[in-house]
């Protein structure tokens, strides 16, 4: 009896606190865009900071994002791009701007090899996630016929990522999209902890994959 | 009463055992997009780079958890990979001295590894696994006259979320050798000694 109680519990609150997390996206674009049937796009994230790095799961969701449905634009793996371009695009050696951009492709052997992957456009990903406001706590125990936790956690995870986007045939940036996400998480324990997760990154993943298919095809703003 | 006791004193046990974790650096480094230079290198890898091996300490205060980093097969494979993408031949070496009885080489290659630090994040408070590593590079005429020196730098971090310490030494191992590999490609034809020489060399 306790148990059904507790699933039916846990299924109520996921239903309630499922929608905790709020996604903002602004887009700035500087010219116009637009895809040609044979072109690709590869989507990078930046390594070079100190303090943190935009993480691989992140930009490859964002990638799945783009790739997805059938308006989906093909999208070279970051991993692939980056072995073929090897050393160029590297934390140290990646070009910051568009000046340096244009300084690369003055490479033979770089001009040539992207040009073998008909990039449209390279997407620059730039951001992290934080998470802050632990509060609560939690006493779990193990004894010699039972186990257990009691208590109640709660923290707030942030994301911030931006996307910078390189036209490859004019070699200027055409525009950016910013995307913050930000949710609460609640672990509530009562015997068995349940954790009631705001999945923040995942909607900025799909927020920003949504916004950047439309911003390359050319359909918005 | 007494039937927990065992499974209390094989716990009690192993709480004061230290642990020792080997770590393999490992990985496929790309060959890198390079213009071949006309030389015929010789290179010679000394013992210390080879079989180059580091021990981290994760709790000094009771010599607990030793993490014992091996690179020296990856940073091998790594000049391995590297130096045939820069050079028109490269021929591997068992002593430097040995260039003076082969024809042909142009110069001779000796990377030394003089510094490597690991940063647990125990230990940093950062959210990161972190590899440094230092170089001494040297470039000599086969007869061992010194054409460059130069020190060399490479670093390469791993963020800590989900993953386990080994995975994530391993992952910034193979950041650093790649970053390494950037920084020699990139970098060999500017160093100013070495630049000096290959002009000195086109000039009729």
């Amino acid at each position: 009896m306790i148990k059904h109680l507790l699933t039916l519990f846990a299924c109520a609150a996921l239903l309630v606190m499922g929608g905790c997390t709020t996604t903002r996206i602004d887009q700035f674009r500087q010219a116009a865009t637009g895809l040609k049937t044979d072109e690709s796009i590869v989507i990078l994230g930046r390594r070079e900071k100190s303090n943190y790095e935009t993480a691989d799961t992140f930009v490859n969701c964002v990638a799945s994002s783009v790739g997805a449905g059938h308006d989906g634009i093909k999208v070279i793996p970051e991993k692939e791009f980056l072995d073929a371009l090897f050393p160029f695009f590297e934390p140290r050696t990646a070009p910051m701007r568009t000046a340096n951009l244009k300084q690369l492709m003055d490479v033979e052997q770089a001009r040539d090899r992207i040009k073998s992957y008909h990039i449209g456009y390279i997407v620059w990903v730039d951001g992290t996630t934080q998470r802050s406001g632990n509060t609560g706590g939690m006493t779990c125990s193990v004894g010699p016929s039972a186990a257990g936790c009691f208590g109640f956690g709660s923290w707030q995870d942030d994301s911030k990522f931006e996307a910078e986007v390189w036209d490859m045939t004019t070699l200027e940036s055409v525009g950016s999209i910013s995307t913050n996400a930000n949710g609460q998480s609640y672990m509530p324990a009562l015997i068995v902890p349940i954790p009631l997760i705001a999945r923040v990154e995942a909607s900025a993943c799909s927020g920003l994959g949504n916004q950047l298919k439309q911003f390359i095809a050319g359909k918005s703003g | 009463m007494f039937r927990h006791l065992p499974a209390l004193l094989l716990l009690l046990t192993l709480a004061g055992c230290a642990t020792t974790t080997n770590i393999v650096i490992g990985g496929n480094y790309p060959v890198p997009l390079a213009r071949k230079l006309p030389l015929a290198i010789g290179v010679y890898y000394p013992p210390q780079l080879r079989n180059h091996s580091y021990t981290e300490v994760a709790d000094e205060s009771e010599g607990k958890d030793k993490y014992v980093v091996q690179s020296g097969a990856a940073q091998v494979k790594l000049f391995n990979t590297v130096l045939p993408s820069m050079f028109k031949s490269v021929v591997m070496l068992d002593s430097p001295e040995q260039a003076a009885t082969q024809a042909g080489i142009d110069a001779v290659l000796i990377p030394t590894l003089t510094d490597f630090q690991l940063g647990l994040p125990q230990k940093t408070r950062l959210k990161s696994y972190e590899i440094w590593l230092k170089y001494d590079i040297r470039l000599t005429k086969p007869g061992g006259e010194r054409i460059a020196d130069w020190a060399m730098t490479a670093y390469g971090k791993s963020p800590e979320e989900e993953k386990g310490v080994v995975t994530g030494i391993k992952s910034a191992g193979t950041v650093a050798m790649r970053d390494l590999a950037a920084n020699f490609t990139l970098g060999f034809a500017k160093v100013p000694d070495v630049k000096d020489w290959l002009q000195s060399r086109q000039r009729p």
